[in-house]
């Protein structure tokens, strides 16, 4: 790559946007080697000039901090990671608060790359009264500073202009005021920064806000009481909004996956490639892309939320509960987006700044209750309450409840045993209240989304065709009473097709049952029986628990296949609730007793049935240590909890 | 109750007829609306950390705040930025007191 731009800042000087407004969808979200801190790169086309390639770097406030961004920000400058030394540094600085960004900009400055600075959204710090003379400053600085909006896109035509000359002249910053040796915040630094205003801006200052609004916004959304419950009232509607308009993507979704399923099926002649392609790849990615919709209104809400400077003040609402047991303020969305799916829950803990607090995080986020979980509660919470919807309902909160707070302890504990010590106190700037800027939301949104499939297209394919050749395999001849059911069919099919149909179905059933039974999975199941029959499972549930790993709404599927359930020829969903409830196990005893059951339920709150999840966060902490010990602890739990369920109820 | 008598005395101290060195109180005690200047030696109460992550973020020597918000969080505005800090971190950043403008 040539031509290339580092692009930094402080945080909440429009940085991103101005980003978009350089590089437009052209990019990609990108990890520096070693390091969980992401940055976006770009290309940027400037009219008759050269391409340039923009690194958008992390905000931060100083290059010389103890924090990893600003090592990751420091390094890059360096040439010390990425593909060495960028070509030119582009400081974004607010034009509403230069005393302390152009502190920052001579920092940078003094790296000594040719550098272009962008004074970004003049246009608010001229209706504020603000003026400044850019000519003036450019030469005092020695650099091209250029006024611009990201918001409106006013001065980016002459921003790229100037990077590009910049770029091909490599003319290195020739300031006409000698820069500050001290960091930003330093009493040189301060002094300098103060000396180059009054120069540039003859005094002038953007005049404040509606402070009085400002003040009384902050207050209610940080207060200890009010705070809380505005943050949950937020956060409801936030959930409500995700699960009422994703419901409909993800039908389409699942549509989708079943005609492509059913057209390969028809066009593939039947075989090993076309069972691997149907039901391995095309069934395996569709379990997990159906909440691609979820995540993507998750990360757009979100971002709307953030963008409008509410957020960060939540964090500190809700930091006040958090921190006693052991997890910072930040801590809340990963854990609260986690009841949509724990993959991008863990991948949202990169905006936890202190390693101990991510780990901790991500310890306490594979206990909540993901939407894979809901198909498992809502038939053990049914089995368990017939004829009794308020009493599953209930059972069904509980479910949530009970994940929740065995998250919350986990974090408690582990915070106190393995990663010692507190979370350090929270220092937040608290961005201006604006409109949010719904472009930047979806391109947000439109990053994690990839990021997800990026991620459904290798880890969970992996897994889902392994686990469905372990299913599948080795391959069980067809039971006497199943080929019985096919020659009876056979027989009557033009006297009565209804019933012939009916009969090839049970046929059908018998054989996957067979097959499970025989199948790799199959012998694990009855292989592990001695582990789960305490829990009160069989045969059956055992292979519906193991195969469950793969995704735990697998569970309702096989539970369906192994009972023989499924739909009837109307497609009658109480019969096939029925058909589950009146299964028997080898000895004749019912399948799902209550003890069962609750024991099920309990377990599925609890343990961590999702591969995918322990490779993620083997890869968001950096180790497979913490990835097989959630998995282990998580499992011991669940187990132990089980038990204690079963023996009581049994 | 006791922000509002700091304050007072404050007060007192610039616009009567005291004549002793300015008082510097913790900034936690300042009351809402209130402003204040960040001496020398403000933050040198902070872990190493903390001092120099509040003074990249603008509450460097010789700056001037003002309390949006008392308590925890205890906001404060240095130029046009907001500030968020724990109630424990406000207690050991020591500032003086500006006096109210006269009406």
């Amino acid at each position: 790559m040539n031509n290339r731009i580092a692009l930094l800042g402080n945080p909440n000087t429009g940085k991103s946007s101005l980003f978009n407004r350089l590089c437009g969808l052209r990019s990609k979200t990108a990890n520096f080697p070693g390091s969980t801190i992401e940055h976006q790169v770009g290309t940027c086309s400037v009219p008759s000039g050269p391409e340039l390639t923009i690194i958008d770097l992390p905000g931060i406030y100083s290059l010389r901090l103890e924090l990893p961004e600003s090592k990751v920000c420091a390094d890059c400058l360096d040439g010390k990671i990425g593909d060495g030394r960028p070509d030119a540094a582009l400081v974004v600085v607010d034009a509403n608060n230069l005393p302390r960004n152009l502190q920052f900009a001579a920092s940078a400055m003094r790296r000594g790359l040719p550098t272009v600075i962008a004074v970004n959204m003049i246009d608010l710090a001229q209706r504020r009264g603000f003026q400044i003379d850019a000519a003036h400053t450019s030469r005092l600085l020695g650099v091209p500073v250029v006024p611009v909006s990201a918001r409106t896109g006013s001065g980016i035509d002459a921003l790229k202009a100037a990077l590009a000359a910049t770029v091909l002249s490599q003319a290195k910053p020739a300031p006409q005021i000698e820069l500050p040796d001290g960091e930003p915040g330093s009493a040189p630094s301060v002094r300098w920064a103060a000396s180059v205003l009054d120069a540039i801006a003859a005094g002038s200052a953007p005049r404040e806000d509606d402070t009085q609004l400002h003040d009384r916004l902050d207050w209610a959304f940080t207060h200890p009481r009010l705070g809380i419950l505005l943050f949950a009232a937020v956060m409801s509607l936030l959930f409500a909004a995700i699960f009422w308009f994703a419901q409909y993507p993800m039908e389409w979704v699942d549509m989708l996956f079943a005609t492509l399923g059913g057209f390969t099926e028809r066009v593939l002649p039947s075989g090993i490639l076309r069972d691997l392609i149907v039901f391995g790849v095309i069934g395996g990615v569709a379990a997990t892309v159906v909440f691609l919709p979820q995540i993507l209104l998750l990360f757009f809400l979100l971002a709307l939320l953030e963008d409008s400077g509410y957020l960060a003040r939540a964090a500190f609402a809700i930091d006040r509960v958090m921190r006693r047991f052991g997890l910072p303020g930040q801590a809340f969305m990963p854990l609260l987006s986690a009841h949509a799916c724990a993959l991008p829950a863990v991948m949202a803990t990169r905006l936890i700044p202190s390693r101990r607090d991510r780990i901790a995080t991500i310890m306490a986020i594979p206990f909540m209750s993901c939407s894979a979980r809901v198909p498992v509660y809502a038939l053990l919470t049914t089995l368990l309450f017939v004829g009794r919807p308020w009493a599953a309902g209930v059972a069904f909160i509980g479910c949530y409840a009970l994940g929740a707070i065995a998250g919350i302890a986990t974090a408690a504990l582990v915070g106190r045993s393995v990663l010692r010590g507190s979370p350090p106190p929270m220092l937040l700037e608290l961005p201006a209240y604006r409109l949010p800027n719904i472009l930047q939301a979806f391109r947000i949104a439109f990053d994690r989304g990839w990021l997800f499939l990026r991620n459904a297209g290798s880890v969970i394919l992996a897994i889902a065709v392994v686990m469905w050749w372990l299913s599948a395999y080795p391959l069980v001849p067809p039971p006497e009473s199943a080929t019985a059911l096919r020659a009876q069919a056979a027989q009557i099919i033009q006297r009565d097709a209804a019933t012939a149909e009916a009969l090839d179905t049970q046929a059908a059933r018998i054989e996957q049952q067979a097959q499970q039974a025989g199948s790799f999975s199959g012998k694990v199941g009855s292989a592990l029986e001695p582990i789960f029959a305490p829990i009160g499972l069989d045969r059956q549930l055992t292979v519906a628990v193991i195969t469950s790993f793969l995704a735990r709404e697998v569970f309702t599927t096989t539970v369906f296949v192994l009972t023989g359930a499924g739909s009837d020829a109307e497609g009658n969903e109480s019969t096939t609730l029925d058909v589950v409830r009146s299964a028997k196990r080898d000895d004749g005893t019912p399948l799902f007793s209550t003890a069962t059951s609750a024991s099920l339920l309990v377990f599925f709150v609890l343990a961590l049935q999702c591969l995918p999840t322990v490779a993620v966060v083997a890869r968001e902490t950096g180790s497979w240590t913490w990835a097989i010990g959630q998995l282990a602890f998580m499992s011991v739990t669940a187990y132990l909890l089980a038990l204690v369920t079963y023996r009581l109820l049994s | 109750m006791a922000a509002e008598r700091i304050a007072v005395e404050t007060q007192s101290q610039y616009h009567g007829t005291v004549e002793r060195p300015p008082v510097r109180i913790p900034l936690n005690q300042l009351a809402r609306g209130q402003r204040a200047t960040v001496e020398c030696s403000a933050l040198d109460a902070l872990p190493e950390t903390e001092r120099c992550l509040l003074a990249a973020m603008g509450l460097g020597e010789r700056c001037e705040v003002r309390v949006c918000k008392p308590g925890t969080p205890c906001i404060i505005q240095v130029d046009q930025a907001r500030l968020g800090l724990p109630n424990e971190i406000a207690a050991r950043i020591m500032v003086t007191p500006v006096p109210p403008e006269q009406p």
